[in-house]
C-alpha cells in the first residue's frame, strides 16, 4: 500500500498527463454562486428564501385546502354521510365511522371516514406536497451546503455545526429520514444531539399543515417557542453531553438547475409514502381513539391526569385523547384539539405540548435504531425533562401575563 | 458479481445506480444525500448483477456514521467490483479513492461523471491516455441525462485487477 504523500505524487503525475485545464470563464452561476454564500449578502438572501419557502408553502396549502376541499369535504361528503351510512346515528358503528351526528363539519364529527379522511387527504396532502416541493429544489439547486456555511457559527453554539441544518430542514418535512440523515454528522455526540433535538422540536409537514388549518393566527408563535427549544435544549446537551463537536468541514456544490424529471420522481416518491405510511395511520388513530371514549378509557384517563394536565401544564384535561394519538400522529392530534373548548393561549400550550410530548411511534422507533438502546434512553430522559419543564413554562408565562 | 458504486459525496452515485437500474434511489445535490446502501439490479447482455448504491466517502479512513457503511460494504464484499465515481471536474480528488480501492485489490472501473460541466468548465481530459497509465476501463458519464451509462455497463466486465506498481510504473514516463 502506499502512503498518503506517494499517493498524491502518483496522481499528481497522472493528472499532468491527462488533464488540461483550458481558460476558465466567469459565469452568472459563478456570481450567484459567491452572493449566496458571503454573509454580507448571503444571510439577507437565506431570509429571504426561507421566507419564500415558507410563503409558498402557506399559500398553496391555503389554496387547496380553503379553496377546494374544506368545501368538498363539509359540503358534500359529510351530509352526504351521515344521510347514507347503514348504521343507525345511536350506533357505535356510527360513532366510530361518521362520529358526531350533529356536526358541520369535518374537524368536530371526529369519526374515520370524516375527520380522517379530511385531515389526511384535505390539510396534510396538499401541505405536504406543498413542502415537498420547495424543499426538493432546495436540494436539487445545491443550496441547502451554503445555507449550512452561513449558519455554522450560530449551530456551533449548540454543539453542532452548520450541516445540521440538512436532518433539521429535512425534518420539517418528516422526521424519519431525518433521524438517518444524522449519519452525516462525525461524532457520536453530534448526531445523539441533532437527533433528540429535532425529535423533540421539530414539526414535521404533516404537523405544520395542520397547525396552519387549526391554529393560523397563533402558528408563528408556537414554531417560535419550538425553535427556541431547539436552541436551549442544544445548548444544555451540548455542555453536558461528552464528545467531541469537530469543525464543519464541507464541500459546497455547484449550482444545479433541477430537473423536471428528479422533481418529478423523488415528489412522487415521497407522496406516495405519506399515502402507504401515513394513511393507514390515521385511520387507525381515529378508530383507537373512538374506541377508548366509547369504552371510557379516555374520561378515566382524563380524571386521573386532569390535576397534572389542569394543575402543571394550564389546559383542559380533555387534552389526554389527543395526546394519546399524538403517539401515532401528530397531524390527527392537532385536529383533535381543535374540537376542545379551550382560550386561545391554552391551545398554543396544547399544541405546543403534543409537539414536544414523544415524538410519533415512527421516529420513536428511528431513535433506537439508530441511537441503539443507550443513545435511546438518552433521548428519551431529555424528552420527559423538556415535557415537563418547558411544557410547564409556558403555562408560566401564560400566568405572568395574566392570560393563564 | 456483485458491483459497488464508490466515490467521494455528491459525484452523483446514486444517479449511476438509478439510470443503471431503473430505481427511484433519492438524487439531490448535496453532499451526504445517501447514508445507508442501497441494492439493486442490473442487467447487462442478458446477465443479472447485483448492484450497490454506497454512501459517498472521501478516503477509506472513516470520518463519520455514513462513510462507516461505505468500507464496511467494501470489506463484507471481498469478490465485488468497484465502479469508482469521480467528478470530472475534480478529477485528481476523485483518483485518491479510486487508486485506494484498487491498491486493496478490486477490479475497477471508473466512471468519469458530470462530464458535461467539466466541458462547460474548459478541462479537457484525455481518457485514452488516463485508461492507458491506469489499465482499467475509464468512461466518461453525465449520469443526470443518461449519457455514457450504456458503455459504462458494457465495459463492467472488461474490469481486472491491477498492481499498483504498474500504474506507478506507466505514470513515470
Amino acid at each position: 500500500m502506499l502512503d498518503l504523500e506517494q499517493r498524491w505524487e502518483l496522481i499528481d503525475k497522472i493528472a499532468k498527463r491527462t488533464i488540461k485545464f483550458g481558460k476558465y470563464r466567469h459565469t452568472l452561476k459563478d456570481a450567484i454562486a459567491e452572493i449566496t454564500v458571503k454573509p454580507l449578502t448571503g444571510i439577507p438572501i437565506a431570509i429571504a428564501v426561507l421566507y419564500g419557502f415558507w410563503a409558498f408553502f402557506v399559500a398553496f396549502a391555503g389554496f387547496f385546502t380553503d379553496g377546494f376541499l374544506v368545501k368538498l369535504f363539509d359540503m358534500h361528503w359529510l351530509p352526504w354521510l351521515q344521510e347514507v351510512f347503514p348504521a343507525g346515528k345511536e350506533s357505535w358503528l356510527y360513532y366510530i365511522f361518521v362520529g358526531d351526528p350533529l356536526a358541520d363539519n369535518c374537524f368536530e364529527a371526529f369519526g374515520m371516514l370524516t375527520s380522517g379522511l379530511f385531515v389526511v387527504i384535505g390539510v396534510v396532502l396538499p401541505a405536504i406536497v406543498a413542502f415537498y416541493l420547495v424543499l426538493i429544489v432546495l436540494e436539487d439547486s445545491g443550496y441547502l451546503p451554503r445555507l449550512a456555511v452561513l449558519i455554522d457559527t450560530v449551530l456551533h453554539k449548540i454543539g453542532l455545526h452548520g450541516y445540521a441544518i440538512v436532518p433539521s430542514i429535512l425534518s420539517l418535512g418528516c422526521n424519519v429520514p431525518a433521524c438517518t440523515a444524522c449519519r452525516i454528522l462525525e461524532t457520536k455526540k453530534q448526531r445523539f444531539i441533532m437527533r433528540t433535538i429535532l425529535a423533540i422540536f421539530i414539526p414535521c409537514g404533516a404537523q405544520l399543515g395542520i397547525m396552519l388549518k387549526v391554529i393560523p393566527e397563533t402558528v408563528g408563535w408556537v414554531i417560535l417557542y419550538l425553535l427556541a427549544g431547539y436552541f436551549i435544549l442544544g445548548f444544555i446537551l451540548s455542555r453536558i453531553v461528552p464528545g467531541e463537536s469537530p469543525e464543519l468541514l464541507l464541500d459546497i456544490p455547484s449550482y444545479q438547475r433541477p430537473t423536471f424529471s428528479n422533481v418529478g420522481r423523488k415528489l412522487w416518491v415521497r407522496t406516495s409514502s405519506f399515502f402507504t405510511t401515513a394513511i393507514p395511520f390515521v385511520l387507525l388513530g381515529v378508530i383507537i381513539i373512538n374506541v377508548l371514549h366509547l369504552t371510557g378509557v379516555i374520561d378515566w384517563l382524563a380524571t386521573g391526569l386532569g390535576p397534572l394536565l389542569s394543575g402543571w401544564f394550564g389546559v383542559p384535561k380533555e387534552t389526554v385523547g389527543a395526546l394519546i394519538v399524538a403517539f401515532l400522529r401528530k397531524d390527527l392530534a392537532v385536529a383533535q384539539l381543535s374540537a376542545i373548548e379551550m382560550t386561545k393561549y391554552q391551545m398554543v400550550t396544547s399544541v405546543v405540548l403534543v409537539s414536544i410530548y414523544f415524538p410519533c411511534i415512527a421516529t420513536f422507533v428511528m431513535l433506537l435504531k439508530e441511537g441503539g438502546v443507550k443513545g435511546f434512553l438518552g433521548s428519551l430522559a431529555a424528552l420527559v425533562a423538556t415535557v415537563f419543564l418547558y411544557g410547564g413554562l409556558l403555562h408560566l408565562i401564560w400566568i405572568l401575563l395574566g392570560v393563564a | 458479481m456483485r458491483i459497488l458504486l464508490m466515490g467521494h459525496p455528491n459525484v452523483g452515485k446514486s444517479a449511476v445506480f438509478n439510470r443503471l437500474t431503473g430505481a427511484r434511489v433519492t438524487e439531490s445535490n448535496y453532499p451526504g444525500t445517501t447514508v445507508d446502501y442501497t441494492k439493486g439490479r442490473v442487467r447487462i447482455e442478458g446477465d443479472s448483477f447485483e448492484i450497490i448504491d454506497v454512501p459517498g466517502a472521501f478516503s477509506l479512513e472513516p470520518k463519520d456514521k455514513a462513510e462507516e457503511v461505505a468500507v464496511k460494504m467494501l470489506e463484507e464484499n471481498k469478490e465485488a467490483v468497484a465502479i469508482c465515481v469521480i467528478d470530472a471536474s475534480k478529477m485528481e480528488r476523485g483518483l485518491y479513492l479510486a487508486l485506494q480501492v484498487i491498491e486493496k485489490g478490486y477490479p475497477v472501473v471508473i466512471a468519469l461523471n458530470m462530464w458535461d460541466v467539466a466541458q462547460d468548465k474548459n478541462i479537457e481530459i484525455d481518457v485514452e491516455e488516463l485508461e492507458d497509465i491506469l489499465t482499467v476501463p475509464v468512461v466518461p458519464v453525465t449520469a443526470i441525462s443518461g449519457e455514457g451509462i450504456r458503455e459504462l455497463a458494457l465495459r463492467i466486465k472488461e474490469a481486472s485487477l491491477v498492481k499498483i506498481e504498474k500504474i506507478i510504473e506507466k505514470a513515470g514516463n
